[in-house]
């Protein structure tokens, strides 16, 4: 495979995988927990776009935007009714770690309930691809590299130039600090999952889009999502767009590397080629995430 | 006849997940070590002792003692980083590790069939019983073994290897400054537990004498903890208690689904919805579970002699 | 004993400690006391191993103690306790006290399986013992208690008492009577007085009271802003103008 496939593929990738971190890395820094459930708040948000795309024939983009609210306000409905009182406490952040894995497994099935575990498809008309530098992109995929950036940019002003965002990155430095500033922490992080949601139902209708939708996507991409989030810093959202990209990247490179040239080192042998086998692709990410956590957890970037 | 056999089959399958619970109770609720991964226990249990059965050809016994010991080493290897990891982030990398333990049961075919898994495991004693009644065999045997294990492992946990061990879960930095080595003591606490996950493992791959990588799915691990938080985290009783509960759900509603015409997918998902919602209502309700960790009393017997 | 040569710790720019050098002998008991934030506790934690140093040396009975871990410090004879009592809610009083004794048996899952005979006859050892250690401290009563439930003054005194079951050879008590009322305070310092003359160890307290200092304390270090003020007997001290104003005028 061409070098700048695999490039181009790895920022695709990497633009879907980013908007999901970046609302793991928000739940992660600010509330103190792991929230295994995140993925799955993303493909709630892609079904939903599905159903009012596919069959109620609303625009792409509304539905989208639609998706995007009604998971939002889930996600605040979810925090209210399970994570607000153990928070309130003071409980073990591994209780609601806990907690999460059991949304996890509640709404994946749930969305299996709903929508059954038939693969869905967005129904996009396959256009021909460019062909930049020798590698080849779709109108789509050109898209989605467009949408993940201009997103990355809208948070970037979001968490800068806003007075919300003034607030939120108050709130992650010092939370106690914060509140005896006259801010409204609960009001603060009811806004937080509202984003965090927004922006993984974006990420998640993404990669719907470009592959296909079936409930276990929650699931599949979770370890991923997370591991890009580790590797960027828990707390840094640009820590977080670049994690996914070097996910992306070493996804992509791991499988094209033919390591034959190890093996044939010595003169001793003279094997053909050796590749990873495909069916070691998912791993790439769980190794990644073992390794990363065995190095440096708190990330390779520093915090902001 | 068929429900003899249901039940006998619905027991033995509790026996086997009753160990499961008990192993990672032992990390959970004793150690404190939050254990996403359990389910490589039980991988790499079944498929050390199916394959060493099947490719090597050793007596039962031993292929069930590897099986264990294997399990055991890599409860070793898992607790090396949780001295250097904070608890969430060992949790998310136990799971990465057991998923990646799958892909390469699944990856690996000339080691453990691929995808095809392993197939006709021999079973322990097969010669001296009928066909008909070796299940129940089966059945005895498991319960010994989950009784062997439910002693031993209370005399660990009231021993002083316990009173550690559970100082640990509370409270490690006390535990160092009273001269314990912590890391010592995880480390042997995840490879008691690692034997007692291959145990089941092992029984588990010689019961239905075909296993494949389907069978270790992460769902295995969340069911796992669903016993552990149903029945009750810091004692055995709550595991085993757990262990009924939940796998007599899952076993029943399998079964429910042929009367109530309900698919298969539709069972499976309401199944596991419900399973979810009782993790989430009992760790947000009731997180000791069903039953509690009990108070250690034996020194009041003292107070009468004294 | 204990000999510390320009001890350096620093949390970022703050110098916490900065070239302290002081010397504990065996068989008494010295004190350590300074305005808040001048480093008495974060001594006790680069001493005891739970913060690592950035500069000095730290002798334990000849030996280099620096670097080693906590728990491995704690083996070596040096024992402490923290600032905050800790008393682990699910376990008693009683073993807390064995939790602490110095030689277990059973304490690895091979010979909790398979000596049990002699595991259960060190546990009766340490049984005795402990009881001991509970009547000096007047907490028999409270045996079967869940230490968690326990007053802060009685886990300040379960603390002391763990630590004695330790056998050390030296043992750093962080302000044992802080938060405790006055009665308890007499209590403590006689049980620490006691214990101290029976078991002849060394003991170096963090204080705050003066009262405390001078009735039990041999030797008296200071330190302000991380550095050692002023040394001497608690006579001395009291009288140290210096002191006064740290302690007046000062932080």
């Amino acid at each position: 495979m061409e070098f700048s496939q695999i490039i181009v593929n790895s920022l695709i990738r990497g633009s879907e995988l980013s908007l999901l971190a970046i609302g793991l890395t928000m739940v992660f820094d600010i509330l103190k927990f792991s929230n295994f459930a995140h993925a799955d708040y993303a493909v709630l948000g892609a079904f939903l776009a599905y159903t009012f795309n596919q069959v109620f024939g609303i625009n792409l983009l509304i539905a989208i935007v639609l998706a995007a609210l009604f998971t939002g306000l889930f996600g605040i409905a979810i925090d209210r009714i399970l994570f607000k009182r153990l928070r309130v406490i003071g409980a073990n952040p591994v209780s609601l770690m806990i907690i999460s894995m059991g949304i996890e497994i509640a709404l994946r099935n749930m969305l299996r309930l709903i929508w059954t575990s038939e693969i869905k498809t967005y129904a996009i008309a396959i256009r021909k691809p460019f062909e930049i530098l020798g590698a080849r992109i779709t109108p789509l995929q050109i898209k989605i590299v467009l949408v993940g950036f201009l997103s990355m940019v809208a948070f970037h002003i979001l968490l800068h130039k806003t007075k919300f965002g003034k607030s939120l990155r108050a709130i992650s430095d010092n939370r106690v600090l914060a509140s005896a500033c006259a801010i409204d922490s609960e009001k603060m992080i009811t806004w937080m999952w509202f984003l965090a949601c927004a922006y993984g139902v974006i990420g998640g209708t993404m990669i719907a889009m470009e592959h296909v939708l079936y409930p276990r996507l929650g699931f599949d991409i979770l370890i991923p999502v997370f591991c890009a989030t580790i590797l960027g810093g828990i707390g840094n959202p640009y820590g977080a767009m670049v994690g996914a990209l070097i996910l992306a990247f070493a996804e992509n490179i791991v499988l094209a590397l033919d390591l034959s040239w190890l093996i044939n080192l010595g003169g001793f042998f003279n094997v053909h080629s050796i590749q990873i086998s495909t069916g070691y692709k998912p791993a790439i990410s769980f190794v990644m995430l073992i390794i990363i956590l065995l190095w440096k957890p708190t990330g390779i970037l520093r915090k902001k | 006849m068929p429900i003899i056999n249901f039940f006998i089959y619905l027991l033995t399958m509790v026996g086997i997940y009753g160990l499961l619970a008990m192993s990672l109770n032992f990390q959970v609720g004793f150690a404190g070590l939050i254990n996403f991964g359990q389910v490589a226990f039980f991988c790499i249990g079944a498929y050390t002792s199916s394959l060493l059965a099947t490719k090597v050809g050793i007596p039962l016994p031993f292929c069930f003692a590897g099986g264990m010991a294997l399990s055991g080493l890599f409860g070793y290897l898992m607790s090396i980083p949780t001295r250097s990891l904070k608890s969430d982030y060992w949790a998310i990398a136990t799971l990465a590790t057991a998923e990646v333990i799958r892909l390469i049961a699944l990856n690996e075919g000339w080691l453990t069939g691929g995808p095809f898994g392993v197939m006709t495991i021999p079973q322990p004693f097969q010669f001296l019983f009928s066909r008909d009644s070796y299940p129940l065999f089966y059945l005895v045997l498991v319960l010994i073994c989950v009784l062997l294990i439910y002693f031993a492992l209370s005399l660990l946990s009231d021993s002083p290897f316990g009173r550690d061990v559970k100082t640990i879960r509370d409270d490690e930095e006390l535990c160092l400054s009273l001269g314990k080595n912590t890391r010592q003591i995880k480390l042997q606490a995840m490879v008691v537990a690692g034997m007692v996950g291959g145990l089941a493992g092992a029984l588990f791959a010689h019961y239905i004498t075909f296993i494949s990588p389907e069978n270790f799915r992460p769902i295995e691990t969340f069911l796992m903890w669903a016993m552990i938080i149903v029945g009750g985290r810091g004692n055995h009783a709550g595991a085993i208690l757990g262990a009924v509960i939940i796998e007599l759900f899952n076993v029943s509603t399998r079964f429910i689904g042929e009367y109530v015409s309900l698919s298969p997918d539709v069972m499976a998902s309401l199944r596991m919805l419900i399973i979810g919602l009782l993790i989430i209502l009992f760790i947000s309700y009731r997180p000791e579970g069903l039953i509690k960790e009990k108070k250690k009393v034996y020194y009041l017997k003292r107070r009468d002699g004294e | 004993m204990l000999k510390i040569k320009d001890l350096q710790k620093n949390f970022g720019s703050l110098r916490a400690l900065d070239r302290v050098s002081l010397e504990v002998e065996g068989d008494s008991i010295f004190g350590l006391i300074g305005p808040n934030g001048s480093g008495k506790t974060t001594l006790f934690n680069v001493v005891s191993g739970f913060y690592e140093k950035d500069g000095g040396e730290i002798l334990f009975k000849g030996e280099r103690v620096d670097g080693l871990t906590p728990d491995g410090i704690a083996r070596k004879g040096l024992c402490r306790t923290f600032q905050i009592a800790k008393a682990p809610e699910k376990l008693t009083v009683l073993e807390n006290m064995m939790l602490a004794a110095k030689e277990q048996h059973g304490e690895n899952p091979f010979s909790a399986l398979f000596t049990r005979r002699r595991t259960a006859r060190v546990e009766r050892e340490n049984l005795d013992r402990a009881m001991e250690l509970l009547e000096v401290l007047q907490l028999v009563d409270l045996k079967n208690e869940y230490a968690g439930d326990l007053s802060g003054g009685q886990k300040k005194l379960l603390s002391l008492g763990r630590v004695f079951m330790l056998q050390p050879d030296m043992i750093l008590l962080d302000e044992p009577t802080a938060g405790v009322n006055p009665t308890l305070t007499m209590q403590l310092m006689k049980a620490i007085k006691e214990l101290q003359q029976r078991e002849h160890k060394s003991v170096f307290i963090i204080e705050h009271s003066m009262k405390v200092i001078s009735s039990i304390c041999d030797k008296v270090y200071v330190l302000n802003f991380g550095k050692k003020m002023a040394e001497g007997t608690p006579a001395e001290i009291q009288k140290n103008e210096k002191v006064l104003e740290a302690y007046l005028g000062g932080a």
